[in-house]
């Protein structure tokens, strides 16, 4: 059977009846995104590709736990790998192992479009355009706070000891973010 | 918690970025309420979309190959499962108390697996050992659920068995709680088999001696930073 025509849940639904062919065709597609997130959560390219490798498996058992409302099948396995992520940031903090890390090597969203080859589905395409457009429309301030909630799992009070800000101006800035970035996602 | 309040907090509740003790609180809230339900899926949407936003890396070369891998090895059905689980307890019951003996310990393990009046003997049998055993019991939620934490006689280390714990999603994990004078600290995440197993090695910042109680709920998947999710299974030292 021919994969790559099919759409993402028609993978899903592939694996859930054990096609690794299926499994690989998925990978092709968001190994790379599952990566960037894992790997930009933690800074770390060991953990990331443990992270990676998690996802993926946890697809290979559990692929018919997928529902619609989870969002995109990319997103959703973005999000598995964030959750992962977060989770092992959080732990090496309670180790007291780099807290300074929380700002450090933070990652900037990517703003600009540039062509990395083979690539996901036309929709995600699309909706990877309309987030980076909304984010690069926003105030610099308020992509810090997005960043640091997305990829490093800080909650607001965390950020606003990190940043040594009011806890008002970090959660004025993030709901004035998120509002954007919905704006944009829901207006296509 | 008034309903102005919630919506000026649900994009943050969306991004995971409130503490846990307002997340109860929103949690309660949007229960009742749909507008703000229906808000909160509306933000969660846009807080997934900024993965495709994340700086891209190209990911080693080997990996698909592996994942693919071990992926051929990982059968799709439970079959081996369940004896894997408790192999793994016996393996780690033994390290836990080697000067209790294979006897002993396999004593402990039988009546694990037998499931009858489980908690009742566990307990007599702490008495005799050089651990501790604390009973967890499954909450409303599902009351048929149970476990089991087994702490090494220094407190330093611990094995967390459970049973019956309906499987979750895949966005979805169990995470233990260690809780002392009301501070709750993750002991780790886990997810069950297919017939509701699960053993947990735990990892815990101090003796586990020292925690007043312990707890299970359902999180998103890798974990929270505090309680968010339904409470399965609880249990006092």
């Amino acid at each position: 059977m021919d994969f790559a025509s099919r759409d993402d849940e028609t993978l899903l639904h592939q694996i859930a009846r054990a096609s690794p062919d299926a499994l690989s065709e998925l990978y092709d597609r968001y190994g790379r995104l599952v990566y960037s997130v894992a790997y930009h959560a933690t800074s770390d390219a060991h953990l990331a590709e443990e992270i990676t490798q998690d996802t993926f498996l946890r697809v290979w058992q559990r692929a018919e736990s997928y529902q619609s409302q989870n969002g995109k099948v990319a997103t959703w396995l973005a999000s598995i790998a964030r959750h992962r992520a977060i989770d092992l940031y959080r732990r090496s903090q309670a180790r007291g192992e780099g807290h300074a890390q929380a700002l450090e090597n933070v990652p900037e969203f990517e703003l600009r479009d540039h062509a990395l080859g083979l690539e996901t589905s036309l929709e995600v395409e699309q909706s990877r355009q309309q987030v980076r457009q909304a984010l690069n429309q926003l105030p610099p301030e308020q992509r810090q706070v997005l960043a640091l909630a997305y990829f490093r799992g800080l909650t607001q009070e965390q950020i606003a000891h990190a940043l040594a800000l009011p806890l008002g101006t970090v959660k004025t800035r993030l709901r004035l973010g998120m509002q954007k970035l919905r704006q944009a996602v829901e207006g296509g | 918690m008034e309903h102005e309040h919630v919506l000026e907090q649900i994009p943050a509740y969306a991004l995971g970025a409130l503490d846990a003790e307002d997340v109860l609180q929103i949690r309660a809230h949007i229960e009742r309420c749909a507008a703000c339900r229906a808000e909160l899926l509306a933000y969660q949407n846009a807080a997934s979309m900024l993965a495709l936003a994340a700086p891209q890396q190209e990911p080693p070369a080997g990996l698909k190959q592996q994942i693919m891998k071990k992926a051929a090895l990982s059968p799709r059905k439970p079959a081996a499962g369940s004896f894997t689980v408790w192999r793994s307890l016996a393996d780690r019951l033994y390290r836990l108390a080697p000067a209790w003996g294979l006897a002993s310990l396999a004593l402990v393990f039988l009546l694990v697996i037998s499931n009858i009046w489980l908690w009742q003997r566990v307990v007599n049998l702490e008495s005799k050992s050089k651990f501790q055993v604390v009973a967890l019991a499954g909450t409303e939620v599902n009351p048929q659920a149970s476990g089991v934490l087994v702490i090494g006689s220094d407190g330093m280390e611990g094995t967390l068995v459970v049973e019956h714990l309906p499987s979750l999603d895949a966005a979805r994990q169990y995470q233990l709680w260690l809780i002392q004078d009301g501070k709750r600290t993750s002991g780790g995440v886990f997810s069950v088999d297919e017939g509701g197993y699960a053993t947990l090695q735990i990892d815990s910042p101090a003796s586990l001696l020292s925690f007043d109680a312990f707890g299970v709920t359902i999180e998103p998947y890798g974990g929270s930073s505090g309680p968010t999710g339904d409470k399965v299974l609880g249990g006092e030292l």
